[in-house]
């Protein structure tokens, strides 16, 4: 029945992000949108993977840009307008009303003791996201090389972002198109 | 121009600037997000690393914690500063995304599309590497003389909580609550 691929109206773009973004956390927020958008028919599968991989090589949160992404796909410049308001609006509310209370009550003693156990706790999960990131390299002795050298850097030089990029990015990007063209070659 | 007005202006400068920058998703913004909000004094290390657990216990994107800081660059006009500092985050990357979208279909088979992602990913992992170090000198990992008893269950439940994240499926703002609920106990 849905077979067919069918526009979405703006309001219904915009309440569909607002949802996601205010419910799904992490690698949940991707799998959400992947179920709203294919079950009810605004673009084809293959359409939806393509903007997965654009959402993720391209600067912004993925899921604020996989939402602009679906959102213009299914209505044009209107689409991800309503895409951007639905995606961003809630976290924003939400996030206020933490830091609300978050300057109201961080004197008290036991919040106080909650939020640095709670920072203690986003570092671990940090660590971990770390680990991971970089076992997905291991494959590759010049890539782990730059991780160790960009992090070592970038935290005793303090070295600016855009200048890691262009270093160090670039140096990846080279390495990349090499190792490209002797697989195409060979 | 008045001082809430340049205020507005730099919020808006700093935070467009790691907009565009964001590759990656935005993991890769945090250590140059610290270093410039310290240095206008927009926030303390402590309040920095606080604001970041913020961000990833609330759902949506982490880098909704750029609010808080502009939240806090503007004491007199705070909810002027979050949305600001919002729309500096938010905006420019957004644009990017918009614009490239009819160009992207031309590079459909283009090899450049993973050659320029797979390109950046080690950058982006060493400033990851390099945020663990930025976050971690906001809290009582570092902030604690070092070999007390509140340093060393703070080093136990990071080691805690990364062990959870790898080897079980639970979520993340749980893993954080529980990270607090020791605190209460052990970190006050």
């Amino acid at each position: 029945m849905s077979a067919e691929t069918q526009s979405p109206s703006l309001p219904r773009i915009a309440l569909t992000f607002a949802t996601i973004s205010s419910t799904a956390f992490g690698g949940g927020q991707k799998a959400s949108v992947r179920q709203a958008v294919l079950t009810h028919g605004w673009m084809d599968r293959e359409r939806f993977m393509d903007g997965l991989e654009i959402s993720q090589v391209l600067p912004g949160p993925n899921i604020l840009n996989l939402a602009l992404y679906c959102g213009q796909r299914a209505r044009g410049i209107p689409g991800a307008i309503a895409a951007f308001i639905g995606a961003s609006v809630p976290p924003f509310i939400i996030v206020l009303i933490a830091g609300a209370l978050y300057f109201k009550y961080a004197s008290n003693p036991f919040v106080h003791g909650a939020l640095r156990g709670c920072a203690v706790g986003a570092l671990g999960l940090t660590v971990g996201n770390a680990l991971e990131l970089t076992w997905d390299e291991r494959s590759d002795w010049l890539r782990i090389l730059l991780v160790v050298v960009t992090g070592l850097v970038v935290s005793l030089l303090h070295m600016p972002l855009l200048l890691v990029l262009v270093i160090f990015g670039g140096i990846g990007i080279v390495h990349e198109y090499l190792r490209t063209r002797k697989k195409a070659d060979g | 121009m008045d001082n809430a007005g340049s205020t507005v202006l730099h919020l808006l400068w700093v935070f467009a600037q790691l907009s565009v920058l964001g590759f990656g998703g935005g993991k890769g913004i945090i250590p140059q997000m610290h270093a410039d909000a310290t240095r206008y004094g927009w926030v303390t290390s402590d309040q920095f690393s606080q604001f970041y657990t913020i961000g990833k216990l609330v759902p949506g994107p982490t880098t909704i914690f750029a609010a808080l800081i502009g939240y806090s660059a503007m004491p007199a006009r705070p909810y002027i500063g979050a949305a600001v500092a919002t729309i500096g985050m938010f905006v420019p990357s957004s644009l990017i995304m918009v614009a490239f979208d009819s160009l992207w279909d031309r590079f459909q088979a283009s090899p450049w599309r993973s050659i320029l992602s797979r390109g950046l990913t080690p950058a982006i992992v060493g400033l990851v590497w390099s945020s663990v170090w930025t976050i971690s000198r906001g809290t009582t990992v570092l902030t604690l003389p070092p070999g007390s008893l509140g340093m060393l269950v703070s080093l136990g439940v990071v080691a805690v909580v990364m062990l959870l994240m790898l080897r079980t499926k639970l979520s993340t703002p749980l893993l954080i609550l529980l990270a607090g609920g020791v605190g209460v106990v052990a970190l006050r």
